[in-house]
Order: C-alpha cells, then structure tokens, then sequence
C-alpha cells in the first residue's frame, strides 16, 4: 500500500450554496473537501460542477456512508461506485469515519457509535483493509463525535484508533471539535486523547461548530451550524503544537451555511493559529 | 447488550433503538444511554424529513410546511432507508401522499413529478440524437424497418397518467404568491419527464403519450406500437390515423432531445 504524503493547506467544504462562488472566482483555498456520496451518480449537473471545481483545486472526497464499523462488512455497490468517483477525480485523498451507519435491514443516514471491542476492532480492520485493497490506496479515518459509550467498551478510542491505524496501514482525519465533543459528553481529557494518538499518522484536520449542552439537554451535540468555539480554537492550536508534519485544515459547515466570506474569515483564523504554533 | 451478544447482535439492537421508541433499552443502559439514543433518533429523523424536504421542495409548498413535515415524518417511519444513499429516501413518497392526501389527490402526482424529475437530474450523460441524423439513419429504410425501429431513450426518463394539469400547478409554484389553481383535468393526460443538457424538466401531453411512451422505453418496435395506438381491429381509416399520430410523437420526442439512438 503506498502512503500519503503530508499536505498542508487550508481548505472548506463544497456545498452547493457556494458552487457559483467557486466556479466563478479565484476562492483564496488550497483543497476542497466534497461529500463523496453527493458525487457518486451517474451523471449530470453535480458532476460537471464538481469536474470545473476540479479543474482549479485539489480535491478530498469525504464519505458518510462507508461504514467502516458494520459487522456484515462493507457494501460492494458502494465500494465500486467510490472507486469510480476516486478515478473520475483522482482526490488528495479519501476519508470516511471511525462508525456504522447500518444493518444488513436498515441504513441510519448517521454515523453511529461503535463498542469500543476487540471484535468490533477485528471488524473495522478487515473493512478498511477490504476499502483500500478496492481503491488501490491508504485511506484517512475521522475520529466520530459520540453521545453514548457502551458497557462493554475494552478501549479507550484514542486506543481502538492506534490500533486501527497500526494495524492496516490508514491514516487520521483528526476531527478537533469530535474530541471536544466527545470530552464534554463523556468526561475525559482532551489532551489525553490527543497524547494518545499517533499523531505522525494525522493528515487532516476538521474543525467546526456544535451545539453545547442546554438546561434540557446535558449533552453535546456536533451539528456543524455555528462557528467554531474559542474552545475548540485552543485545542487545534494545542495539535497543531505537537503535530510535526504539515496538515491539512478545514471548516466544516453543514448547516446554517454562511456566505463564503464568512466561512473564509474564519479560515484565516486557522491560518493565523497555525503560523503561531510551531511544533516543540 | 450483554457481553455475549456479537458485535452484529448489539448493532441489530441499536439500529432498533433509532428506528422505534417503543424498542426496549438494551441490558445494562442507563438513563444517560437513553439520552444518547434520542440524539440519534434525532438526528436519524431530522436528517431523512431534510432529504425529503430538499427533493420536495413544490410539494412540500404545495401542501403547507406543516402538512408536508408530518407526512414526511410518517414516511420515514414508515419506510425506514435501506440504501447507502440518502438520495433513496424519497423513494415511493408519492405512494404515502396518495395515503395521506386521499382528498386532494393532485398531491401524490406533484410528488411523483419531483421524484421523476429529481431521478433524471444524476442519470447517465447522454448525447440526444438530431432530427438530421434521425433522417440520415432512416433515410434507405423500408417498411419493415420503420415496423421494427426501436427507440432508445436518455436514461432515467419516465412518463404516466395524470389526472391533474402538473404545468398549471408548477407554474403556480413558481410565482411569490401561492394562487391555487383548480388543476383536474376533464380527462386524463400524460405527463413525460426527461432532461434537457443539466436540466431535468417536463411536458403534458395527450392520453395516449404515455402509453406510447413507456411501450417505446421498453422495447416495443414502432409498427407496434402504431397498433397500439390504433386499438383492437381499427379501420384502414383508423390505423393510418394511429400511424400518423405516432409519428406526430416520434417527432416530438425527437425535437425535445429524448431519443438518443435507433434500432431496426
């Protein structure tokens, strides 16, 4: 399997609110990141636009449906109609999530939490060993926002994904909001999980909004609607700190999606914290 | 879950949780775990009654916000997702309006349209054949040629009956002010979607558009379906009146861009 060598950059999602922003002007990024199955279609507009976009950045295709934690294992249809799109757009890279997202039955459209377990381990390596044997390259895998752990967990997640990545060679979305969120909804540390993680494997960081914790609801939730919280700015700069190796980074906004000037600004700020953390 | 539950036992049961309410939490969750899981319900619920929202869109403003939320609602419930893509929940929601929207049966057939139309929207590329080149390539045929001319049309196209003018109540739905119309039809005609370039779209047309159309997509050599145009023992009168109303078709489908190759 070859490796992914490190990109560093700072990029937004593409979402349609801002396709004619793209094609029209020269949008000061350095990649894009796209939905992967929003592009997994036979033809037509989506396509097109996603081929100009192509034409003027580099592109991640990002995937919500793998479902890389699945006990029945990964979907064929899915994995053929991927590797057409990763041909069709050759992408930086391909990344999906540490979660399950269906049953043999049913689909949930979310990314649902795994028991953290050796066998749920087992699993997930065979999956990602089965995904990237398809595309013919490593993949990235994003650490989940989570609002439950189970019982039976027997790994911490900074665990489980160590040896995830040790284990077949992938490399790390590190989502810097998902640990927020995550940290908050089930007490623990953020820079312990961050400690623990092997950070040389990082490629991409996501940052984004979430929706704190309410008098109703004492929970988390990572709706990606709102910008990024001083908190959360801490902790990038905190990786970005101990990172050694350049990294790609992102605004995620998936809902209550700004004008691109907004989103743009909020990117410089990533810029500036970058410049200012310079690895011990 | 107990510990000797698999891993594919404890995702049966959680998928339970998300999909239903009643599902009784698995051993050993807390109240915390229930909180976890109505998150989930959630964001399972409001993702799935988004996806139908954005492919129904006239329909849902059509039928009022509210209306078109609990129908959704009732949809998802009722057809839980099975396909990797979200793209698939809409599928058979024309079916639930019909269920739903017994009185004002105008909706399942808007929502039918949009369905139709958001299909086609990321069916495969094509590359309509011209009047010119229909000409060139039929210009030495004979008469069982034309008989056994098949048509092949852009992927993903689709007709069918309709009781309701859908171009009335379209165009309805595009001005600012909503002004219902009163769109039954005194009999009923077809409605034919296909896309343009990028631009998925539709025409209205006779009674018989439909069936034509749908015997064409699937296969049926044009001298039949000239028959079937002309129903059971038809005149020397009627038959060439059939003919010549296919061909009146043939042409129109031509001129929209809809036949992208020919058989004989």
């Amino acid at each position: 399997m070859s490796s992914i060598p490190p990109f560093g950059g700072f990029g937004l999602g593409l979402r349609r609110t801002h396709y004619a922003d793209f094609l029209d002007s020269d949008v000061p990024v350095d990649f894009v990141e796209v939905i992967s199955e929003n592009y997994m279609v036979d033809g037509g507009r989506p396509l097109r636009i996603l081929e100009q976009v192509r034409a003027k950045h580099p592109v991640i295709i990002h995937g919500v449906s793998m479902s890389i934690g699945s006990a029945g294992g990964l979907d064929g249809e899915y994995l053929a109609k991927l590797k057409r799109l990763e041909q069709r757009i050759d992408p930086l890279w391909v990344s999906d999530h540490l979660c399950w997202t269906r049953t043999s039955a049913h689909n949930s459209h979310d990314l649902l939490p795994l028991p953290l377990t050796h066998e749920a381990l087992e699993v997930v390596c065979d999956n990602i060993d089965r995904a990237q044997s398809s595309l013919g390259r490593p993949m990235l895998f994003e650490n989940p926002s989570s609002y439950l752990t189970f019982p039976e967990d027997e790994f911490a997640e900074w665990e489980f994904l160590s040896e995830m990545v040790r284990r077949t060679g992938c490399y790390l979305l590190l989502d810097v909001n998902n640990i927020y969120v995550s940290a908050q909804n089930h007490g623990f540390s953020a820079d312990d999980y961050l400690a623990g993680l092997p950070l040389e494997r990082v490629r991409q960081i996501h940052l984004a909004g979430h929706t704190p914790k309410s008098p109703e609801r004492d929970i988390v939730i990572d709706t990606h609607d709102r910008e990024v919280c001083d908190d959360v700015w801490a902790l990038y700069s905190k990786a970005m700190t101990i990172i050694e190796q350049p990294v790609a980074t992102m605004i995620e906004r998936d809902d209550k999606i700004p004008p691109l000037p907004e989103l743009l600004e909020e990117l410089d700020r990533a810029r500036s914290l970058a410049k200012q953390a310079v690895p011990a | 879950m107990s510990a000797a539950q698999s891993l594919a036992e404890r995702q049966a049961a959680f998928m339970a949780q998300v999909l239903y309410e009643e599902a009784p939490l698995p051993q050993g969750w807390n109240a915390r775990h229930a909180a976890g899981i109505e998150v989930y319900r959630g964001n399972y619920r409001s993702s799935l009654v988004e996806a139908l929202k954005s492919t129904y869109e006239k329909t849902e403003r059509w039928v009022g916000e509210a209306a078109f939320r609990r129908a959704a609602a009732h949809h998802v419930i009722t057809n839980p997702p099975d396909s990797w893509t979200l793209d698939k929940a809409g599928a058979s929601f024309d079916a639930t309006c019909a269920e739903l929207f017994r009185n004002d049966p105008e909706v399942a057939e808007l929502a039918w349209l949009e369905w139709a139309m958001f299909e086609v929207f990321t069916a495969a590329d094509f590359a309509p054949l011209d009047a010119a080149q229909f000409a060139m390539q039929t210009s030495e045929f004979g008469e069982e040629q034309w008989a056994n001319l098949r048509l092949e049309f852009m992927p993903a196209a689709s007709a069918r009956m309709v009781k309701h003018d859908l171009r009335a109540i379209w165009n309805a739905l595009g001005e600012d002010e909503l002004v219902r119309v009163n769109a039954s039809l005194e009999s009923e005609q077809s409605v034919l979607v296909w896309r343009e370039g990028e631009r998925s779209t539709f025409m209205m047309g006779s009674a018989e558009e439909a069936r034509a159309f749908l015997a064409a997509q699937s296969g049926t050599p044009y001298g039949e379906i000239c028959m079937l145009l002309a129903g059971e023992n038809p005149t020397e009168e009627q038959a060439h009146d059939a003919a010549m109303r296919a061909g009146a078709l043939l042409g129109r489908w031509l001129n929209e861009g809809m036949i992208v190759s020919i058989k004989a």
